[in-house]
């Protein structure tokens, strides 16, 4: 399988390179876009370059479960061990010009009745400076770190699953946001390096865990607003926070409109040794009119990874707590009709990249969803690549 | 009315999850120091630039941005085309032990995220050769590169860093 993984890899490489547009450059294997034809030093318009990410998964556990992260949510009771493809994703950016770009990203989901084709994001950018990018589309949500590192690219991240507070097709936070965003550096921000990202959208739709990609359900438009530093003395470290805020309502098949207010707060290294990643998030709605009660939950993980140094250094051990409260009397995370579980759980495993090109996983999860419930346990595989 | 129930458990978890931070910050700053270039020559990097280029100087840390492509705009606005040389070259050892502090592997990652995350539209150039990076430099407009010193040639403008011109004492790049 090893041999066979790293074969396709090296052959979807190969046939992914195209002439070079001098003898003397080249793109660095998937990295540059090719420019077949034009001169030296001359950029042609429009480039194209496609990336891919795939995965393959094996899980076993002691209960059968619901599965989660799908792109069509939750899907009937899952077997207590299985094979699942995972999702085929593949990634297009273009530049049209000097300063105006597209990116797209689709993904194929295997489900139970057969696969579903999604757009996951889809983004015209204009480029004045470092200062000020504005751009128009499908986004993932930027207020939560992990949703725009490593979006569908699951080599790219170091575990099997992303935490659940911000899994795929989840409801706890908007994981796709449709509108504008303007983004940039913070200027005269010094050594801090502070970057902001803006952005007003449709906010979630008829079904809370999916936006409002055919318009706006509710004629009352999300805004969210992030500001985080990079630090010239840790460059590798990025922290900061966002505030998201929607209101949401009988569109949704609630009985009365609320205010969603989402803050997060981030701290991550980036780097590989460690590798650390924890994240925080405060859900509130607040009934708007009637007895104006509010609801809060509460999400966060902590992951710590960190790249050994022998063996080549292909070994990566992992580790993450992620801890979920959901009020049981939220009505807009209500369990018969939103359903959002709340969760205390560990994962514990260890990331072999056999190639360049492609990773191994396995992980031991323990976790509890409410109290009184049975622990859930299992164990976890998936090779996940790009090409 | 306040429906958030075990408020205080919460907020203990949240508590406890700043002592976490807080650990972990202590972790990252023991966390072993990237390896050093391991080439042995002390021959140090030259940073060049297109003559028309505004820049004469760059911080070692605005070098950085630049070459991870936080900053992807000279201060005219004019776009940075980045030209980094070839696996093997032994300025690109420099370069990616002190500018990216980074393994080949990292390298890689770091600009498959980069353009994943519709940070970048391509990524930097790679140029095989010292003439290449020279004739490049000089031929594409906003572009930055780098050689080692004693192989640049007349034509591209040579960077800088931190005030220091390579071979001085403390130049950054050697």
């Amino acid at each position: 399988m090893k041999k066979l993984l790293c074969a396709a890899a090296f052959l979807a490489l190969l046939t992914g390179l195209r002439p070079l547009s001098a003898q003397q450059t080249a793109a660095d294997g998937p990295l540059a876009a090719p420019q077949a034809g034009a001169p030296a030093g001359e950029v042609k318009y429009p480039s194209l370059e496609i990336q891919g990410f795939a995965d393959i998964d094996f899980s076993a556990q002691n209960q059968r479960l619901q599965r989660v992260g799908t792109a069509t949510g939750f899907t009937p009771p899952g077997q207590s061990s299985d094979f699942d493809l995972g999702q085929f994703v593949l990634h297009f950016a273009g530049q049209l010009a000097p300063r105006v770009s597209y990116f797209a990203e689709v993904s194929w989901t295997a489900g139970p009745n057969g696969y579903s084709t999604t757009i996951e994001r889809s983004v015209l950018r204009y480029a004045f400076n470092d200062y000020f990018k504005i751009s128009a589309g499908r986004y993932h949500t930027p207020i939560v770190y992990w949703n725009t590192a490593y979006h569908h690219g699951l080599w790219l991240q170091t575990t099997i699953n992303r935490p659940e507070m911000i899994q795929f097709g989840g409801r706890l936070i908007p994981v796709h946001f449709v509108g504008l965003q303007a983004q940039g550096l913070v200027p005269q921000s010094g050594s801090l390096n502070l970057q902001y990202d803006v952005g007003i959208g449709n906010g979630r739709g008829a079904n809370i865990a999916e936006p409002g990609d055919a318009g706006d359900i509710n004629n009352n438009r999300a805004w969210m607003a992030t500001l985080t530093a990079q630090p010239d003395w840790a460059y590798k470290w990025e922290f900061g926070g966002s505030v998201y805020h929607d209101s949401i309502g009988q569109a949704s098949g609630l009985p009365t409109t609320f205010g969603e207010w989402i803050r997060t707060i981030r701290l991550v290294d980036t780097g590989e040794t460690p590798e650390i990643i924890a994240e925080a998030a405060d859900i509130r709605h607040d009934e708007l009119g009637g007895a104006g009660s509010s609801w809060s939950s509460q999400a966060w993980y902590v992951q710590v990874a960190y790249r050994l140094p022998w063996f080549q250094a292909q070994w990566k051990p992992y580790y993450r707590f992620e801890y979920i409260h959901i009020p049981k009397t939220d009505p807009v995370f209500n369990p018969a009709t939103n359903p959002v579980p709340s969760l205390a759980g560990s994962i514990a495993g260890v990331r072999y990249d056999f190639c360049s090109y492609a990773a191994f996983k396995m992980e031991y999860r323990n976790s509890r969803r409410n109290p009184g419930e049975p622990r859930i346990q299992g164990a976890f595989a998936q090779i996940a690549l790009t090409f | 009315m306040n429906h958030s129930g075990k408020g205080a458990i919460h907020g203990a978890g949240l508590g406890l999850m700043g002592l976490a931070l807080l650990a972990m910050a202590a972790l990252a700053a023991w966390r072993t120091p990237p390896p050093q270039a391991g080439h042995g020559a002390r021959t140090p990097v030259a940073i060049l630039v297109n003559p028309a280029s505004p820049v004469n100087n760059l911080s070692l840390s605005d070098l950085r941005s630049i070459m991870l492509g936080n900053r992807q705009f000279w201060p005219n606005h004019d776009p940075i085309v980045l030209l980094v040389r070839a696996p093997v070259a032994p300025e690109r050892n420099v370069v990616l032990h002190t500018i990216y502090q980074m393994s080949e592997a990292e390298f890689r990652q770091y600009w498959i995220a980069k353009i994943f995350r519709d940070e970048m539209a391509t990524g930097p150039k790679i140029v095989y050769g010292a003439s290449a990076t020279n004739e490049l430099v000089v031929a594409i407009p906003g572009a930055i590169g780098f050689l080692e010193a004693s192989d640049v040639r007349p034509g591209p403008k040579v960077l800088t860093i931190n005030g220091l011109k390579p071979g001085d004492k403390g130049y950054p790049l050697q």
